[in-house]
């Protein structure tokens, strides 16, 4: 971690390209969080219910994204897999303002860990966001943490934060961890 | 250095074939992994698409799941931002969406695509997400986009979303159908293209609905549109609307049709001309500006236009030759055109269309290229001058020397067999022509290599031959072939020497010797025919001739095929009886024929169903236990409606004849989809006298659409005067309720049930089966004149004698003999030959002198076997 590196860092020679899950229930705001994660030349000002998925690219620091926001609607969750195989880190979305629909978000998380393709790669971050803080009644991270059981994860590395999607509040958090994760697991997987 | 440079040019030539010559599914399968790598490398991608593409236009099959699975690493590109890239992805959604699952997971990324900044991704984004969409997710998903897609200011785009929403008409109607606004909008466009589309939309959603039609073009043909697409197509509606609506030609449509022959663009002047000219009611003052405009085209430097006119004209000469007369001039000039389709056109429209004064020229024109064309052109023409022949008579020695000039030329069967037709044709419509026509023929099987033909021309020449004024001079043309041609021909050719011997008493001698030479030949059948001729001409017996030389046997070959069959399996001391077959009755083909020939056509002809109405039916009946002790039907007739044609039950009946025995068989529908009908018969009251119900065959089970048949066997009364008569019938049957869709009963209850249907005749015509007498005196003659009955009847409804013939003809179900069914124009009198046999094989001859005195007068007399039937058929016609 010399000179050379840092300006490697400053020049983008190192910049690497990344592919990002963004899975959750519907409604709980990934469309929203991806686009307010865009630049603000290229937000959307309007969010429909997605079907199938989007394709969005976003940057930080220095580590290219390419978010594919799957659909959260029941009948489509069964895509998702599709996309598990060649996927640098999972962005989970909840909805921490409703409660009872943890328990559904909680057993698509386990399905999703339960995925062979997930089982297998052991660095692979996931980052849980419990969106919609700002909506009054709604649990707080901690709480969300522990109705989703993520304590239980021990060979990933994991991180929750809480969100509000439609101000940006708690995203850039979680995204530079997200970050340092990828760094991470990539130069593991090309030093082994 | 040179090494290298060498094979790099070898290489060269190697690699002009095509590259992706030897592909396999697998490897290419294998390949589209590549698609999952971070980051995406479009050149790549974009070539091992390209493969996939061309795997899959290659006739290749992917499975299910190949095809899923390829589509899903496909969904990884939408990453790339590269166009190339996108753009292939799009066509390899469309070409994968009839086979992958899961398709709509694109539908979001094509939609963001649809409605982006890159124009370039957006209307192939919109065409790809039609493909992909069915009717449940348009309507939640796009249907907000396609609408805004289809008022987009850019023309690809809104081009895109027109097209697409014609195609999905298909399965979403209904969807597509609330995007009439948008689509009216898009036709104010200023592009073409939009324009076109837009309309193609409306009158898509709007074909069903004829008000709304009328309203669209109404308001259409005030505004001008600039697209000539759409006024072509516009011009199209507009026609179909006249036709429907029945409207005269002084209506606001057609007046814009003929507004639009002054248009700017060729296009629309060539569609409004041709709508014009196909319309069914366009007089020639509506016609005149049409055709000058094709006119004007036909001298156009452009071959398309000129090819189009003529074909046009082409067309009009049939319905309207006088409107064409005044384009020969410019006709003539594109003979000699360089395009030889344009150039055969405007041949043929010249002959149908040419004054009996430029015939001569015409065939001197078309002798000069005739040998350049192809065959099918060479029928086309020959058709034309059979045309031409029965326009103009007098000039049959001109265009008879030119059919046997090509006779004598090159080529194949069809074309041959094309001119032979035409020239018996002339030599049956034109007395005058008959020697000339003749001579050709025998000159031409001199050297004629199809059999077929041959047998043909062999056959006419023994029936023509020896009524012409010299019949010697065809003898040494007929027994050349005995000599020098194969079996079948030498067979055909001792036929026509016998009919020379049979009815030219002088001859007889010399044919008898050569029959007697030609028992000596090597084949069975020709020394069979000889035999049978030469002992019944060693007869001496006139009647003998006639019945057994100069008239066919008419018997029903299939008929005949199948009682031979069933008496070989069934011994019996009884000889085989030939009565027992019916006669066949004469095959329309014949008519058709010669209605074939008046109008002239490229079309070919429809295949002649090889068996007759009669035969299909007996095979039928055959399968019916009850019917088979009948025997084989003596006439069927044809089936008469006995319903509406929109009622609940639609039956039918074809009324069988037997030598005893009269069967009606009644074809019902049912139309009704919630009722089944069981037990289905037809009770026939009033009787008239005579008639006895002897059996009744019910239809069981008669479930919704489907068609089924009872029968009611009568016998006939013994005395023949009474054997016609009106039948009331009444159909009887029990129903019982079932459900539409499955169309079982929903209970076992059922109700009876009864519906009127209308009466039945049983006249004579339907115990008469149509045989033709080649020699109609030789076998009036013979009928002697004991049982002639004779009576004179005034028609006075008939005011032609055209008409009072075919009622005749109609009336008795009698064959014409003799062409005596054509009446000569501006005649007074006219002597129809009738022929037939009635049930019971008795031979009935009638001759009819018809006179035209206000209304027509006909003298009837009626010679048969049987006296009775004399009675029947004079009675019946008064």
């Amino acid at each position: 971690m010399g000179l050379l590196t840092k300006l490697m860092a400053i020049l983008g020679f190192n910049r690497r390209e990344v592919n990002v899950l963004v899975v959750g229930l519907n409604n709980s705001g990934k469309s929203t969080l991806v686009n307010q994660l865009k630049p603000d030349e290229q937000r959307a000002t309007e969010i429909v219910p997605t079907v199938g998925f989007n394709v969005e690219k976003f940057n930080n620091k220095n580590v290219g994204f390419t978010a594919f926001d799957m659909a959260g609607q029941g009948r489509y969750r069964e895509l998702w897999e599709h996309h598990y195989k060649d996927c640098q880190g999972i962005i989970f979305v909840v909805d921490s303002s409703d409660g009872l629909r943890l328990v559904v978000a909680r057993d698509e998380l386990e399905a999703l860990l339960d995925h062979q393709h997930i089982r297998s790669k052991r660095h692979l971050p996931i980052l849980v966001f419990a969106n919609k803080m700002d909506v009054r009644g709604a649990l707080s991270a901690v709480q969300v943490s522990a109705s989703l059981g993520l304590e239980k994860i021990s060979n990933k590395p994991w991180h929750i934060c809480a969100s509000n999607a439609m101000t940006g509040e708690g995203l850039q958090e979680g995204i530079e961890w997200l970050t340092n994760q990828i760094r991470q697991s990539v130069m593991l997987e090309e030093n082994s | 250095m040179i090494g290298f440079k060498r094979d790099s040019k070898k290489d060269e030539e190697d690699g002009g074939g095509n590259p992706f010559q030897n592909l396999e599914k697998t490897t290419v399968l294998q390949e589209a992994r590549t698609f999952n790598e971070t980051p995406v490398n479009p050149r790549k991608c974009t070539q091992i698409l390209t493969k996939i593409l061309y795997i899959l236009n290659q006739g290749e099959i992917l499975g299910t799941v190949e095809a899923t699975d390829t589509f899903f690493a496909m969904t990884k590109l939408f990453q790339s931002h590269d166009v190339i890239l996108r753009r292939m992805v799009y066509l390899g959604i469309k070409e994968l969406a009839p086979i992958a699952k899961d398709l709509f997971i694109v539908t979001s990324s094509l939609t963001t695509d649809m409605t982006g900044r890159e124009n370039l991704y957006r209307a192939a984004a919109i065409r790809a997400l039609c493909s992909i969409t069915d009717g449940n997710t348009l309507q939640q998903s796009i249907e907000r986009y396609m609408k805004q897609a289809i008022v987009d200011r850019n023309a690809a785009v809104s081009s895109a979303a027109l097209v697409s929403s014609l195609h999905m008409t298909r399965f979403a109607g209904e969807v597509v159908k609330r995007w009439v606004n948008e689509a009216q909008e898009a036709i104010n466009t200023d592009s073409i293209m939009v324009q076109y589309h837009a309309l193609g939309v409306l009158y898509h959603i709007r074909k069903t609905d004829r008000l709304a039609v009328t309203k669209l073009v109404a308001k259409l043909t005030k505004s001008t549109m600039k697209s000539p697409y759409a006024l072509c197509m516009l011009i199209r509606i507009t026609c179909r609307l006249i036709e429907e609506d029945d409207v005269g030609t002084n209506s606001k449509l057609f007046e814009f049709v003929q507004s639009c022959l002054r248009h700017k663009s060729e296009m629309v002047i060539y569609e409004a001309a041709h709508a014009i000219v196909n319309m069914k009611k366009t007089g020639a003052r509506e016609l005149a500006p049409a055709v000058s405009v094709l006119q004007l085209f036909c001298s156009s430097s452009k071959p398309t236009l000129r090819f189009a006119a003529v074909r046009t004209l082409n067309k009009v000469a049939m319905t309207h030759p006088a409107a064409v007369t005044a384009c020969n001039l410019d006709l003539e000039s594109l003979i000699t055109d360089a395009n030889r389709s344009v150039a055969t056109l405007a041949i043929t429209t010249l002959l149908k269309t040419g004054a009996e004064s430029s015939v001569d020229r015409l065939m001197k024109q078309i002798s000069s290229f005739v040998s350049e064309i192809s065959d099918e052109f060479k029928i086309v023409v020959v058709k034309a001058i059979r045309a031409l022949c029965l326009k103009f008579p007098r000039k049959h020695s001109v265009l008879m020397n030119f059919l046997s000039a090509m006779l004598r030329d090159e080529g194949g069967l069809e074309y041959k067999a094309s001119i032979a037709d035409t020239i018996i044709t002339i030599i049956e419509e034109n007395p005058e022509a008959k020697e000339t026509g003749l001579a050709h023929l025998c000159e031409f099987i001199e050297d004629c290599e199809h059999t077929s033909l041959a047998v043909r021309i062999l056959h006419l020449l023994g029936k023509e031959g020896p009524r012409t004024k010299q019949p010697s001079r065809y003898i040494r043309f007929i027994y050349n072939r005995v000599i020098l041609e194969n079996a079948p021909v030498r067979a055909a050719a001792v036929s026509a020497l016998a009919q020379f011997g049979a009815l030219c008493a002088d001859l007889l001698p010399n044919v008898k010797v050569l029959l007697a030479r030609c028992q000596m030949d090597t084949d069975d059948e020709v020394r069979d025919r000889a035999t049978y001729y030469s002992v019944i001409l060693n007869c001496n017996d006139a009647v003998l001739n006639n019945r057994f030389i100069v008239e066919n046997t008419h018997l029903s070959l299939p008929t005949l095929e199948k009682s031979l069959h069933q008496y070989t399996m069934q011994p019996s001391e009884t000889p085989f009886d030939a009565r027992t077959v019916p006669v066949a009755a004469i095959s329309p083909s014949e008519e058709a024929r010669l209605a074939a020939a008046e109008e002239i056509s490229t079309k070919p002809k429809t295949a002649i169903a090889t068996m007759t109405r009669e035969e299909t039916y007996a095979e039928k009946l055959r399968n019916i236990p009850q019917l088979a002790a009948l025997g084989s039907p003596f006439h069927s007739s044809p089936a008469v409606d006995l319903t509406e044609s929109e009622t609940e039950y639609l039956v039918k009946c074809v009324k069988h004849v037997y030598e005893r025995h009269l069967v009606f068989q009644f074809i019902c529908t049912n139309t009704l989809n919630d009722q089944l009908l069981e037990n289905v018969h037809v009770h026939l009251d009033p009787l008239p006298e005579g008639f006895v119900v002897a059996a009744n065959i019910p239809c069981q089970r008669l479930p919704y659409g489907e068609a089924q048949s009872c029968f009611t066997v009568l016998t006939f009364p013994d005395v023949l005067a009474i054997s016609v008569g009106s039948f009331g019938a009444v159909m009887k049957f029990s129903t019982k309720d079932c459900d539409p869709a499955t169309g079982l009963p929903d209970s076992d209850d059922s109700y009876d049930d009864e519906y009127m249907l209308e009466d039945l005749d049983v006249s004579v015509a339907d115990q008469m089966q149509k045989v033709a007498k080649a020699n109609f005196a030789a076998s009036w003659d013979e009928a002697g004149d004991e049982n002639e009955l004779e009576d004179v009847f005034a028609l006075t409804s008939m005011q032609t004698l055209d008409e009072a013939v075919k009622n005749i003809i109609q009336f008795l179900g009698m064959q014409p003999c003799e062409r005596s069914d054509r009446v000569q124009e501006g005649k007074s009198s006219h002597t129809l030959l009738l022929s037939g046999v009635f049930r019971g094989n008795h031979d009935v001859l009638v001759r009819a002198k018809l006179a035209l005195s206000e209304g027509v007068t006909m003298q009837l007399a009626v010679r048969c076997s049987d006296p009775e039937v004399s009675e029947l058929v004079t009675n019946s016609v008064g």
